[in-house]
């Protein structure tokens, strides 16, 4: 029976084949599962991951902010966000949606993209601040829009009468770069974040941490159960709440001083460092930005040409004019450069090189505390040379000029404190010994923030301890409890009592002597220090500052004043500085000074006989 | 007797009875794995009701007298196709085959037991002294076997099953010594059909490069360029009646052909199973922790995609294992199929063998996305009794040649 076609070699040849194919088939499927679980495990499996454990965010409620007092003045009040889920989500009905809900229909595309390439799952914010009708609308059609939900959020809410807008800052949607720039990967489209001065600053802290809840979801994205019983979900970190040093009362009092003025007054405690006022002027209502904000009120504030966003008080910068003086006369005491008995010739005006400086009088043969009391010119143009700009550097540094001040608030300018290398970068070898005589009087090339002006006057007043100036006081952790004060951090500059001792004096007669440049800031209540001075405008009209701090003996408040375009520092921004100073210190709203002429004023501290140093 | 038959159990090859049962082994605790997070289910219980009855029928084979299937071949052949009209007639459809014949609470699919019944007549037939492979009539005799069921098949429409009758025809008909063009001659025009519904270039492609073949093996030119005539004018004949079926009918056969083509189904299988073994990585998850196996990603996993389980709980290494064990039936079935003396027995194992490489390449690749995903069962593994039932019977076959294998006819 035996065919010919069952030979034993047929037969193995065939096997031999058969065998062959067999081996080469089950080689391909080992090597493509090598491919798919070594070689690209990891990749699959992450994607597992995502595709079976869902990450939903828990966005806890922002830190409130207080005021020294512990009553509230920024708020959280509930608000309703329109979010669209991209894997569930009927592209069709986006249309529609846009025209109802009035929506960016770029914006929101470019979020749902963004959404399903991080995480598809997940919520995305599309609308923040639905109204009631809204919120019904939502309701009443859920069906028809797969994947369209809400949520409740927080929106800000202000309980202060003052504005305290630049100070505060705003909450608003992450914009598209800060959310590019984000390293961290914490925010997603929609998010709340804290933009500008304290929101900005405390970012961190006010919004706490988002929570991630961890759900398993079976194959229609339907949650089974929390994943491992919960054991894996983050829980939410609640913001923490913040306690300002800003005194309420004053800081509304100065916002109505300067309405009609664009100005920016800042006041610290001399004793701690606490800002006891931070304002710019003009300024805007908080309580516009919160949600919605109205056209209307928009386009004003953009079109204002005094430009009401421009924080002036940490942003701006101008040169410090003659509020310079006790630096340098400091410095050139501590230095040993002059003493207390050396007297400086002025005539009137200082010609460098055929080049003519002037002065506001000739003043004769003058002493360091009477330079300080008449501001005169001449004795600073001399005292420069003697002093060097290497030393100007040193002393104006260790009062933070050119630098921040390090104030908690996210935007300052630290202005520009020139040195010699700086004039080297910027003129080359062109420049000479002649620019150094603008710097004696606190003109040229310096510029310094009416931040920076108060915290110097307050190192002033307490003789040389430099408190880095804060605006936060305390933080209240939710979670731990109790307030935790903030950590109040000085630098002690090395100037001797005596030197001090002869500054105060020169800050003093020059408000209260006859022949001083701040006369209209004298008050009879309480004994002011202070300093006037003028900022050069090559645009305008100069810029008024005033530095002052009271009570003389036992300073309890330092503030700087500049009025932009005010002209001389003594008529225009003295009288209000004392005005602030009163009412901080009594209460008082008595504002004749403000009125008064400085003659008059001059007249009343006659009469008072108080024109004695004490 | 009772000693004869201990004296056949001992005698059983271990080669193919040791992986074999561990296979089933595995099978069962992936179906268990897999339907595990299905509330009031019983899948797993049943599995091993049917492995049960598997053994019993395989037990029965092995103990047969030795060459009772020689004798019943064509009995068998011609239960299965009226088994095959029954349900074609009366059948029940489940999961969009209307293969099933119900017998109590099981139902059962015939197409699964004619496989093994259409090997036996082939073998039958093929092993006949009398039949000349070289003759065209013998020939055409042995494609009408094969035909006859895979109609019925194609009209339920099963076209899994189908594609594993026309597949195991080549490796039989090479085994009992036909010449390979002849069997490319009589595949080329089916093959190209099929094709020629997928698109214009697949067939075009397909027909001249079986052609080229062809006239490789058979350097005829006249008979080539008849081949190639013949399989233009099937593939434009098939393009033309499929484009004058209604849309409706078109889509679903071209999703039938082509499951990628509907992503939220088919296509979504193999993405599920491709993240389900890709995440198993080189020693798996641990079992019944597979993420994609416990959260129920993969569609009914426990049928087709079970191979998923071991890959994503035990990794590559259990991937290797599973594979490694059919390979060592597989390559046993040859050899056992080299040593036999008959000419039936020896085209028999070759069948049968050939039908476990079928489903076990096609099966595991369409899980890997290799290839597309036809809806065949892996042996010994998937949930499904027919199946099972029909690759216990494969088995008792094996190792009833094994028994026999110095006999001749």
């Amino acid at each position: 029976m035996q065919r010919q076609d069952f030979t034993i070699e047929k037969k193995r040849y065939r096997r031999a084949l058969v065998v062959g194919l067999t081996l080469a088939l089950a080689f391909v499927l080992v090597y493509k599962l090598y491919d798919m679980q070594v070689l690209k495990g990891a990749q699959y499996g992450s994607q597992s991951q995502r595709n079976a454990i869902r990450r939903v965010a828990k966005d806890p409620a922002r830190g409130l902010i207080f005021d020294k007092d512990s009553s509230i003045i920024v708020n959280n009040d509930i608000s309703y966000t329109l979010t669209i889920t991209p894997f569930e989500f009927d592209y069709h009905t986006l249309g529609e949606l846009v025209r109802r809900f009035d929506l960016d229909s770029t914006v929101v595309t470019v979020r749902l993209r963004h959404g399903s390439r991080v995480a598809e799952f997940e919520p995305v914010k599309v609308k923040r601040d639905l109204s009631y009708s809204d919120i019904v609308f939502l309701e009443e059609n859920k069906h028809r829009f797969p994947g369209v939900n809400y949520m409740a959020d927080i929106k800000r809410s202000y309980h202060m009468r003052p504005h305290m807008a630049h100070l505060i800052g705003y909450v608003r949607e992450i914009s598209a770069r800060k959310l590019r720039d984000d390293s961290t990967g914490y925010y997603r489209p929609g998010d709340l974040i804290g933009y500008g001065g304290i929101e900005g600053f405390y970012e961190k802290i006010l919004r706490g941490a988002k929570g991630y809840s961890f759900y398993t979801v079976d194959a229609r994205g339907k949650v089974i159960e929390n994943f491992d019983h919960g054991q894996e979900d983050i829980p939410s970190v609640e913001g923490s709440d913040l306690v300002l040093t800003i005194d309420l009362k004053l800081q509304s009092f100065v916002e109505r001083l300067l309405r009609h003025h664009r100005a920016a007054m800042v006041a610290i405690d001399p004793r701690n460092g606490e800002v006891l006022c931070f304002a710019s002027s003009p300024d805007y209502d908080l309580k516009y930005f919160t949600g919605q904000t109205p056209l209307r009120v928009w386009k004003d504030l953009i079109g204002n040409k005094d430009r009401p966003f421009f924080n002036r008080a940490s942003m701006a910068t101008y040169p410090p004019g003659s509020t310079f003086k006790p630096l340098i006369a400091a410095a050139a005491l501590q230095e040993g450069v002059i003493t207390p008995a050396t007297t400086i010739y002025c005539p009137g005006s200082y010609t460098l090189a055929g080049v003519t400086f002037k002065c506001h009088g000739a003043h004769g043969n003058i002493n360091v505390v009477l330079a300080l009391e008449v501001s005169c010119n001449v004795f600073f143009y001399k005292l420069i040379f003697k002093l060097g700009l290497k030393e100007w550097y040193r002393y104006g540094s260790m009062f933070h000029f050119g630098k921040k001040t390090g104030m908690d608030i996210s935007d300052e300018n630290p202005g520009v404190l020139p040195s010699h290398k700086y004039y080297m970068q910027r003129y080359g070898k062109k420049w000479n010994i002649g620019y150094l005589v603008n710097l004696g009087i606190g003109q040229g090339e310096i510029s310094v923030t009416p931040l920076q002006m108060a915290a110097y006057t307050a190192a002033i007043a307490n003789r040389g301890t430099y408190y880095k100036p804060h605006v936060v006081r305390a933080i209240i952790d939710r979670n731990r409890g109790g307030a935790q004060p903030v950590d109040i951090q000085q630098e002690r500059i090395p100037i001797s009592d005596d030197v001090w001792d002869l500054i105060h004096k020169g800050m003093y007669r020059a408000v209260y002597s006859s022949s001083g440049t701040g006369g209209s800031a004298a008050l009879g209540v309480v004994r002011i220090a202070g300093k006037t001075g003028t900022a050069q405008n090559v645009h305008g009209r100069d810029h008024a500052w005033f530095i002052a701090f009271a009570p003389y003996k036992n300073p309890q408040i330092a503030i700087a004043l500049i009025v932009e375009n005010g002209g001389y520092g003594g008529d225009a921004a003295a009288p209000l500085v004392a005005a602030a100073i009163r009412y901080y210190l009594f209460h008082d709203t008595y504002t004749s000074s403000l009125t008064a002429s400085p003659d008059s004023s001059n007249a009343a501290r006659d009469s008072m006989h108080i024109v004695t140093e004490p | 007797m009772k000693t004869n038959h201990t004296s056949i159990v001992r005698q059983l090859d271990v080669l193919i009875l040791l992986p074999a049962l561990l296979l089933l082994a595995i099978g069962l605790v992936s179906i268990y794995s897999a339907t595990l997070s299905i509330p009031n289910q019983s899948f797993f219980e049943r599995q091993v009701i049917w492995a049960l009855m598997g053994i019993a029928i395989a037990l029965v084979i092995i103990l047969s007298p030795p060459r009772s299937i020689y004798y019943s071949a064509y009995i068998w052949y011609w239960l299965a196709i009226a088994a095959l009209l029954t349900v074609l007639i009366a059948g029940k459809t489940v999961g969009g085959n209307a293969g099933w014949l119900r017998i109590g609470s099981f139902g059962i699919q015939p197409s699964e037991f004619g496989k093994v019944a259409t090997v036996m007549a082939l073998a039958r037939f093929l092993s006949d002294s009398s039949t000349r492979l070289n003759d065209l009539r013998d020939v055409g005799k042995a494609l009408g076997l094969l035909l006859l069921p895979w109609v019925l098949i194609a009209l339920q429409p099963d076209f899994g099953t189908g594609l594993v009758y026309l597949i195991i025809f080549i490796p039989v008909m090479f085994w009992a010594g036909a010449e390979m063009f002849l069997i490319i001659f009589l595949l080329s025009p089916v093959i190209v059909g099929i094709l020629a519904v997928i698109g214009l270039y697949p067939f075009l492609i397909a027909a001249v490069l079986l052609v080229v073949i062809f006239y490789l093996l058979h350097r005829d030119l006249g008979i080539s360029l008849f081949v190639l005539v013949l399989n233009l004018s099937v593939g434009f004949g098939t393009q033309y009646f499929y484009n004058a079926l209604p849309e409706y009918q078109r889509e679903r056969i071209a999703v039938f052909l082509d499951p990628t083509r509907d992503p939220l189904s088919a296509g979504y299988n193999v993405i599920q199973s491709k993240v389900a073994i890709g995440s198993g990585g080189w020693f798996g998850k641990g079992f019944l922790h597979g993420t994609q196996t416990q959260l129920r990603f993969i569609p009914e996993q426990w049928t087709d995609f079970i191979f998923c389980v071991p890959a994503e709980e035990f990794g590559f290494f259990g991937a290797v294992v599973v594979i490694v064990l059919f390979l060592i039936i597989i390559t046993r079935g040859f050899y056992l199929a080299s040593q036999c003396d008959s000419p039936f027995t020896s085209i028999l194992v070759v069948g049968m063998v050939s039908i476990l490489l079928a489903h076990v390449f096609i099966n595991i690749g369409m899980t890997l996305g290799l290839l597309p995903v036809i809806g065949i069962p892996l042996p010994l593994m998937s949930y499904g009794g027919s199946s099972l039932l029909s690759t216990m019977i494969i088995l008792g076959i094996l190792l009833h040649s094994n028994l026999y294998k110095h006999r001749s006819e």
